[in-house]
């Protein structure tokens, strides 16, 4: 799709510029780079971060988004306008943890102070470069464990199951899986079959319906997102089946709240994205400050959300 | 000059081999006949009649997408707006069957109005802008494609959209003796489309503009508001596309249909319509769609990996066109 | 590449001389015998006519000789060695060259590259050589007598004249044993022809044979060593050209005389109203204020004359409404009217002909039934539904009115002839029943037979009181059918001619007035 990454291009040069304009006071500049605001998980942490600006005063956000979760050429150009413009902290959730290492030294060596949060940066990457940054977010991998814990624990050992993946390579969607592997493992699981459906909710409906049909015996489902296991919840639904095959995901959106409330939907993960920027901000302005460096892995807080009805 | 080629029997180049009579007649029926054959000696639930239901549920989108774009690239355009379509005729039905105060029956009609408006709409513009400038239709919908996508993130905060009224759902899911009640709607969309492009004079004209517009023009005939209809006409069935989708999933995303026009296209073409326009048939559009559902839902059966099953989607997409290359080829002479 | 022995008698007779002997050559498309037995043979370094009304098998010929088809029966000996090349580029590998009767050019470039298209000469480094290329161009252009041409232009500025020199050219530049020009002058004019035949003339002395396919009898007499004539897919007769006549050879062609159709019908009748006028109508081609301005009466085949790029195509597009006039009017029935899009100029009772029946009047994917209607669709339709019926009444018809010759309604037009698909784009109109008809070159690429029977068709639409506009770059076409003719150049009408003053020697100093 390389005309949606030039369109992209575009947004984030003319935003960048807009922004560029109205730096007229002395207080610190945050850049923040995220990745799709097509993704209801940064759309949430734009509005917590704003809040967040707006409560303390202190500083000035800019904020700039992707189209979509790959598109970190359009990140690499967000970084260097930030550097043009002098800002003070970059706050990054990396498109790619490898491409992104090089553009956030040459930012770090222009002294801004980088906050890595979301996705960590590539270790291999960044030693290659001679980068020590730290990184700020939650374990996805624990985050998945938790789910996959509730649904062994529901289930007991034995019980066969499988997962519906995120987008092959990203790096949340690996982990998470390891997350839930870790999980089937610990409790005993029987992973019956492990495939994508691209975050998307139509998609996965169509591969679980699929997938049942492969194996009738299924008895728990470990989706990576909400947006999926809404999908496997409506094709249990049609196969008639919505309340003996237990579902787990991940992320705490809004829509599956109803799913939650009635039990089709055994348990999700919070990982507060909506402050997750907000504190990563706060971490960058303790250290501009003159506060100690970041270092290794800051972890942010998770939280399972389990059905009432358990 | 000396070289002089010998070759004594000269009829042996003309078709009569049975195997490639075969190919001919059957063309890309075939192809499918072949697949439903394998699938079922290799996966004892394919014929399983939950199963039947399965794959029908699951081409019903994308048949009835390949409808639209069927008129749309018999004139030699194409559509590649169709995904982002649907999922803003989806979140923009989906504001309004959220409406607060509206009982289930006009909350569900306000939606469906809503999607099919929403979809005409953009088709609509897609065809005006393409056919008033003569502009590549590729270039337009590629515009449209971003703009119907901004639109339906802009409404819809990028939140999906839920709680929809029972009743809703319940036609998302009904089937009668197992066939499902949206692959009926799909169905009668291609009884229709198959009528307007064999018996009236807009068929014709559709035909007509895909061969030689320049001599449908010169015989008289509005071939703008023919190549606008036939653009509005694909983005009406992207709006009948997103209101299955909300009936089937419940929810309006705004995410929804992202490469749908791809498969769409897929099946126009695999089902022996021509990208130059003017030649291909709805009942190919309908085989084409069953291929790519039947190899969708096969390929999981037997249980083959995401990476492999992809690959063998792309094989079998160019298997059947280049069959349907040679079927052409001998009803020619 | 093997040989074989041939054992020949007429081989054996004259060695020296038969480069291709073709015996008994069959084929068929279907149920449809293109060819049913064909015997004739080509000697070194003579120009052959290959004459036949559209359909005889002159075209099919070709295409086997060529390797586009394959025979199904029958042999051909080249250079006394049997010959069935599988494939285009075997034939040509073996000297066969053709320029066709479509072009096959790519508009977009250049004259050189068109010419050069085959084999692109290359440097040392695999890079195309266009210092050579423009060199081996410029000396192919020169080989047929067009020294003043820049190889680098693009050939989409040139006009279709031009360019059938430019295939020429490209055609002689392979090494070439037999050309094969099929229908070479059907879009020259006059002046181009002639150049034309200075360059056969050349080529022949080179010791290559041409193979001269044409319905103009004028030119195969002047040009031709030999004539053979095709009929309904034989081989009806090979003659010397010294030894026969124009009408000999029309009436081995036909089975009939033509004389009486094809003279001029003298008989004085009378005009009507006037039906179209013009009154200094420009079109926005024109660099003319003053536009043209002319009338035309019911009854009347008024003819527009002048050489290729004078403008008249151009003046009957502007008549049709498919371009705007820059400035003057038109007037229909003594009333003015502006034409806006040919659906205006359709429904003020106006049919058009068009020049290129390929890219403009037909749909060649469609029947024939389905294109007789395309202009009259309302007729064989209600509320929107086709009536297939009507339709294929209508077809038949007019089928009938016009002779048509085809295998059933339903098949395509691309299977017809030139003459009989030519035929369909009048048929398409007739059934409109216009009462204006303005028809651009309407036999072009017709055989003599079904242009005897055009002229007839059209002659008697202007009986019953039609008006007819006929451009044409055939002037004794001009002077068989019309009742009066103009004559064009550089947009500007030069002279007007009655019937007592029709000469080509008169049309042609009026055209050349403007150059």
């Amino acid at each position: 799709m390389v005309f949606l990454k030039k369109a992209s291009i575009a947004l984030v040069a003319s935003v960048a510029l807009m922004a560029g304009s109205a730096m007229a006071n002395d207080k610190p500049v945050v850049g923040l780079i995220m990745k799709s605001l097509a993704n209801e998980f940064f759309r949430d942490m734009l509005e917590g971060t704003k809040e967040h600006a707006a409560r303390r005063g202190d500083y000035e956000l800019r904020a700039v988004g992707m189209q979509n979760e790959t598109d970190f050429q359009s990140q690499i150009n967000a970084v260097e306008n930030f550097i043009t413009q002098g800002v003070d902290i970059i706050v990054i959730a990396p498109a790619d943890s490898r491409a992104m290492v090089r553009p956030l030294k040459r930012a770090m060596e222009a002294g801004v102070v980088v906050v890595n949060f979301d996705v960590s940066l590539d270790a291999d990457a960044k030693k290659k470069q001679g980068v020590d940054l730290a990184f700020v977010g939650p374990d996805n991998r624990d985050g998945a464990r938790l789910a996959g814990d509730a649904l062994a624990k529901e289930l007991g050992a034995g019980a066969k199951v499988v997962i519906i993946e995120g987008n092959p390579g990203a790096d949340n969607a690996h982990e998470r899986k390891l997350g839930f592997e870790d999980a089937i493992k610990a409790g005993g699981l029987k992973l019956i079959d492990s495939r994508t459906a691209h975050w998307e909710t139509e998609e996965a409906n169509t591969v679980f319906s699929n997938m049942l049909t492969a194996h009738p015996d299924i008895q728990g489902v470990l989706a990576a997102n909400d947006s999926m296991a809404i999908g496997v919840v409506k094709a249990l639904e049609s196969a008639g089946r919505a309340g003996d095959i237990k579902v787990v995901a991940f992320d705490n959106i809004p829509a599956v709240g109803p799913m939650l409330a009635d039990g089709r939907l055994l348990a999700t993960v919070d990982q507060f994205g909506r402050d997750m920027a907000a504190n990563s901000i706060e971490l960058g302005l303790e250290v501009l400050k003159g506060g100690p460096q970041l270092e290794g892995w800051v972890k942010t807080p998770l939280k399972l959300v389990v059905s009432d009805k358990k | 000059m000396t070289a002089t080629n010998v070759k004594v029997n000269g009829a042996a180049k003309s078709s009569r081999f049975s195997f490639k009579a075969i190919i001919r007649d059957a063309g890309i029926g075939l192809a499918l006949i072949g697949l439903i054959v394998i699938f079922s000696l290799s996966s004892e639930h394919f014929l399983a009649a939950n199963n039947i239901t399965n794959i029908l549920t699951q081409i019903t989108i994308n048949l009835i997408l390949a409808v639209g774009l069927t008129f749309v690239i018999l004139i030699a355009g194409i559509d590649l707006s169709v995904g982002s379509v649907l999922a803003f005729a989806a979140v923009v039905a989906g504001k309004a069957i959220t409406l607060p105060g509206l009982g289930p029956t006009e909350a569900i009609m306000l939606a469906v109005m809503a999607a099919l408006l929403a979809g005409t709409l953009c088709g609509l513009l897609n065809g005006l802008i393409s056919a008033y400038w003569g502009l590549p239709s590729f270039i337009i919908t590629l515009g449209m494609l971003n703009i119907a996508r901004g639109g339906a993130l802009h409404i819809s905060e990028a939140q999906t959209i839920y709680s929809f009224p029972e009743q809703f759902n319940d036609f998302g899911s009904a089937s009668i003796f197992g066939i499902p009640v949206v692959f009926i709607v799909a169905l009668v969309l291609v009884g229709i489309a198959w009528f307007v492009l064999h018996k009236t004079v807009f068929g014709r004209m559709i035909y007509g503009i895909g061969n030689n517009e320049e001599a449908v023009r010169l015989a008289g005939h509005p071939v703008f508001w023919y190549k606008v209809a036939a653009f509005t006409i694909c983005g009406l069935t992207a709006g009948v596309a997103a209101i299955v989708y909300m009936a089937r999933l419940n929810i309006s995303s705004p995410i929804a249909g992202i490469g749908f026009e791809l498969n769409a296209i897929a099946a126009v073409i695999i089902g022996g319509t021509s990208l130059m326009g003017g030649r291909g048939s709805i009942q190919g559009t309908l085989l084409g769609a069953f291929i790519i559902g039947v190899l969708a839902n096969g390929l999981i059966l037997i249980g083959l990996n995401d990476f492999m099953r992809q690959m063998i989607t792309g094989l079998v997409i160019i298997v059947a066109v280049v069959l349907d290359h040679y079927r052409e080829k001998y009803t020619k002479v | 590449m093997s040989t074989t022995p041939v054992h020949n008698q007429d081989l054996l007779e004259s060695p020296d001389e038969e480069i291709l002997r073709v015996e008994s050559l069959r084929k068929h498309f279907g149920g449809v015998k293109a060819l049913q037995g064909v015997n004739f043979s080509l000697k070194r370094g003579e120009v052959h006519a290959l004459v036949g009304e559209n359909g005889a098998g002159k075209s099919t010929l070709i295409k086997i000789l060529t390797g586009v088809h394959s025979m199904d029966g029958g042999k051909i000996f080249l250079n006394g060695s049997e010959y069935q090349p599988e494939n285009p580029r075997q034939a040509k590998a073996q000297g066969m060259q053709v320029v066709h009767q479509e072009f096959n050019l790519l508009t977009h470039l250049s004259v050189a590259e068109n010419i050069c298209f085959e084999a692109f000469p290359k440097t040392r480094l695999g890079l195309l050589d266009r210092n050579e290329m423009n060199r081996r161009a410029r000396a192919a252009m020169e080989a047929i007598g067009l020294s003043d041409v820049n190889v680098s232009d693009s050939i989409s500025q040139w006009g279709i004249a031009y360019r059938q020199l430019v295939e020429i050219a490209r055609a002689l530049q392979s090494k070439s044993q037999i050309l094969i020009l099929d229908e070479p002058t059907a879009t020259l004019t006059d002046r181009e022809t002639d150049k034309l035949f200075q360059i056969i003339d050349t080529i022949k002395k080179q010791g290559v044979t041409v193979v001269f396919v044409s319905h103009h009898l004028n030119e195969v007499f002047s040009i031709c060593d030999r004539v053979t004539v095709f009929r309904s897919g034989e081989s009806i007769i090979t003659e010397k050209i010294a030894d026969t006549t124009p009408e000999k050879v029309v009436s081995h062609m036909v089975g009939k005389h033509l004389e009486l159709e094809m003279a001029h019908n003298f008989e004085a009748h009378e005009l009507g109203e006037i039906a179209l006028s013009a009154d200094r109508l420009r079109v926005p081609q024109s660099p003319h204020e003053s536009g043209v301005s002319f009338e035309l009466r019911y009854g009347e085949v008024l003819g527009i004359a002048g050489l290729v790029g004078a403008g008249r195509t151009e003046l009957l597009r502007s008549l049709f409404g498919v371009q705007q006039i820059a400035s003057g009017c038109l007037l229909r029935d003594q009333s003015e009217v502006v034409f806006k899009k040919p659906r205006d100029a359709i429904d003020a009772g106006i049919g058009f002909v068009t020049e290129d029946r390929k890219e403009e009047g037909l749909i060649l994917d469609m029947s024939i039934a389905e294109n007789s209607s395309l202009a009259s669709i309302e007729q064989v339709s209600s509320a929107g539904l086709m009536q297939i019926g009507r339709e294929n009444e209508l077809a038949r018809k007019n089928g009938e009115v016009l002779k048509l010759k085809y295998g059933q309604l339903k098949d395509n037009v691309s299977s017809l002839s030139g003459g009989n698909q030519q035929k369909v784009v009048l048929a398409k109109w007739i059934a409109r029943q216009p009462e204006v008809l303005l028809l651009d070159e309407p036999t072009r690429g017709v055989d003599v037979g079904a242009k005897a029977e055009i002229y007839s068709i059209l002659r008697s639409l202007a009986r019953e009181g039609k008006a007819l506009l006929v451009v044409s770059s055939e002037m004794p076409e001009l002077i068989t059918l019309c009742d009066r003719i103009l004559v064009l150049a550089d947009h500007q009408i030069k002279g007007e001619l009655a019937p007592d003053e029709f000469s080509q020697e008169r049309i042609l100093q009026l055209a050349y007035k403007g150059n």
